[in-house]
């Protein structure tokens, strides 16, 4: 398992790489000390967990996590912002304080590893969770979760249950991280989720009208028409 | 002496701002007490007059009205005029003196014209007198009458003043006390703050673990860590609000952060300390300079990926001390934000202090740099 160290304290990241050693299984392969960094390591080295500091210059580790693509696991290393941690609404984010107890860093760590066990390997190239950061709120949304994704100007807005957090890239740029066994372009405005089609109804124009669960008409427009009953062999 | 100057200070200024509010009870007070004293006084005695003289009961009460009215009008006249000389704060003898020398000053003339009225008879001793002295037939002479009647206000006289000395004495010491307790808690309050906000836990707790990082890495830097960390988190428990030190020493305190903060920053902070020796033996208040250069670090350079220069400087102007906190910082758009609670309450501190002789101003002219400059008269 690949880890990498985000911290823009040198001697913090020495002692972390120290405090790691004593796990075999788990490699350290690189280390950064800003965000601007880090996401370069993060999309070329393509680690399974970060170990994130909060407070960097340039941009906080909530400013990274919010760019990446690919959200590996993560646990936060702060020193005293672990209330900016707890404020999450989804509890899957670890975090230790530092200095870093070992008993709590081993214990972070087991509960990882058994988590991972159940977990098949994700398919690299598509986006199966992304994190969204809307106004005071951040979120792990799990992409399967998503049965709508509207564009915004140059923003998507997600429907995830009853939550419609504001995702900072166009539909486009979406789009092709998608998974497309799931996912389908309806229309210029709108991304479904398959998985969550109800019913589809041939409207009096000939066009195809897309009932959501728990959501609302969809139009699939006439270009993408046919790809759509290909797709779902309507 | 210099520990207590801000006490003294909070004393005076609350002082100069209480009395717009606090009279108008005070005066509320004073004139229900003096119509209903006045008030009562002269029932009784037009009822004793009516029913003890052989005299048109109108014209008594018109006698007795007047007398009172001008006593009512003369003891107005001798408050005003204690009020403005302060009697209160004399000592007791000096004041027992005046208020028998007033009830007198006050007395002749009301007593004189109390002979010349019908209600001189009410309180003629002639009676009472010749039970005592049966030889005193023809009754008193005229002159030991005025004189009667002139003591008799003067007595009058130096009961009211000492009711009212007992009243108003009594609501300045309660005042007072109230005064009190309400400084001392605005001054914990105060204190309280200060320690919040230097207390800063962030730095107390990567400083920490830079120095278990040193620990294995280089064990003799630890120790010296382990010192300095020791030395700025007994500043900072210890600092008041009011301590003054010398420049040097607080220069001490500041390099000993500088240190911890280079531990842990390496090759991003680097610092550059000019303090002539004349300047270092100016006092300034504790902590403040380390305020400053907290600042520096939490949101200058703290915030550069690539670090930067800390620059302190110190220098004599005139009859003050200007002390210089210079560093890059990233640009951002809104500089209002820099105003924190830390310079805030540095501010605080300065006016309590020094009154309007100090200075603390932020300069963010330049988008890419701040200085916080610092002016401390040298003989506050």
């Amino acid at each position: 398992m690949k880890a990498l160290i985000i911290d823009d304290e040198p001697p913090a990241r020495r002692e972390l790489r120290r405090l790691l050693a004593d796990f075999s299984w788990l490699e350290v392969v690189g280390e950064a000390g800003n965000i601007e960094q880090a996401s370069a390591l993060v999309e070329s080295l393509l680690p399974d967990l970060l170990f994130l500091d909060i407070q960097m210059p340039g941009g906080s580790g909530f400013d990274l996590l919010s760019r990446l693509d690919h959200v590996p696991d993560v646990i936060f290393t702060t020193a005293h912002d672990e209330h900016a941690v707890r404020a999450f609404e989804v509890d899957a984010l670890d975090y230790l304080l530092k200095p870093i107890d070992p008993a709590r860093l081993a214990g972070s760590l087991a509960r990882l590893k058994s988590a991972r066990v159940h977990d098949t390997e994700p398919v690299r190239n598509v986006l199966d969770q992304i994190f969204v950061r809307d106004g005071e709120h951040c979120w792990f949304v799990p992409l399967q979760e998503v049965s709508l994704i509207s564009s915004e100007g140059n923003y998507s807005r997600l429907s995830w249950g009853t939550r419609r957090p504001l995702l900072g890239r166009g539909l486009a740029a979406l789009e092709q991280r998608l998974d497309p066994e799931r996912f389908f372009r309806a229309n210029r405005q709108q991304i479904i989720n398959l998985k969550f089609i109800e019913h589809v109804e041939m409207g009096v124009n000939g066009r195809l009208h897309v009932q959501l669960k728990e959501g609302p008409e969809v139009e699939i427009s006439r270009r993408q028409a046919r790809l759509f009953k290909s797709k779902t062999s309507v | 002496m210099k520990v207590s100057a801000p006490r003294s200070e909070m004393m005076t200024q609350t002082h100069q701002s209480e009395p717009p509010a606090a009279p108008s009870r005070s005066d509320q007070m004073y004139w229900i007490l003096q119509c209903l004293g006045w008030g009562s006084y002269s029932t009784l005695r037009i009822i004793a007059a009516i029913a003890a003289l052989e005299v048109p009961w109108a014209t008594m009460t018109v006698e007795v009205l007047v007398l009172d009215g001008l006593g009512f009008v003369a003891s107005h006249a001798l408050r005003r005029y204690v009020r403005r000389n302060r009697w209160i704060d004399l000592p007791i003898p000096q004041m027992a003196g005046r208020i028998v020398t007033a009830g007198f000053i006050v007395g002749v003339p009301l007593g004189f014209l109390t002979q010349l009225t019908h209600v001189a008879a009410l309180q003629d001793a002639t009676p009472m007198l010749q039970l005592y002295f049966p030889g005193l037939n023809a009754g008193l002479t005229l002159s030991v009458r005025y004189a009667l009647q002139m003591m008799n206000w003067a007595v009058l006289f130096v009961i009211w003043q000492v009711i009212y000395f007992i009243a108003v004495g009594l609501r300045e010491y309660r005042s007072a006390r109230l005064k009190q307790s309400e400084m001392a808690r605005a001054l914990q309050l105060a204190e309280l703050r200060l320690l919040k906000s230097q207390l800063n836990p962030h730095f107390f707790f990567n400083a920490l673990n830079t120095v278990r990082s040193l620990i294995s890495e280089n064990p003799r830097r630890a120790h010296d860590a382990v010192t300095r960390l020791a030395n700025t988190l007994r500043h900072t428990l210890r600092s008041r609000q009011d301590e003054l030190i010398p420049l040097s020493q607080e220069m001490e305190i500041v390099r000993d952060y500088l240190e911890l903060e280079s531990m842990r920053f390496e090759d991003r902070l680097r610092t550059e300390i000019f303090v002539p020796i004349d300047a270092s033996t100016v006092r300034i208040p504790v902590m403040l300079l380390q305020t400053l250069v907290e600042n520096a670090i939490k949101h200058g350079i703290g915030e550069l990926p690539e670090g930067g220069l800390l620059r302190i400087s110190a220098a004599l102007e005139d009859d003050a001390l200007v002390v210089e906190v210079e560093n890059p910082r990233p640009i951002v758009a809104n500089v209002l934000d820099s105003e924190g609670i830390g310079l805030r309450n540095a501010r605080d501190r300065l006016r309590l202090l020094f009154g309007g002789g100090a200075s603390l101003l932020l300069d963010v002219s330049r988008p890419d740099s701040a200085i916080a400059r610092l002016r401390i008269p040298r003989n506050p």
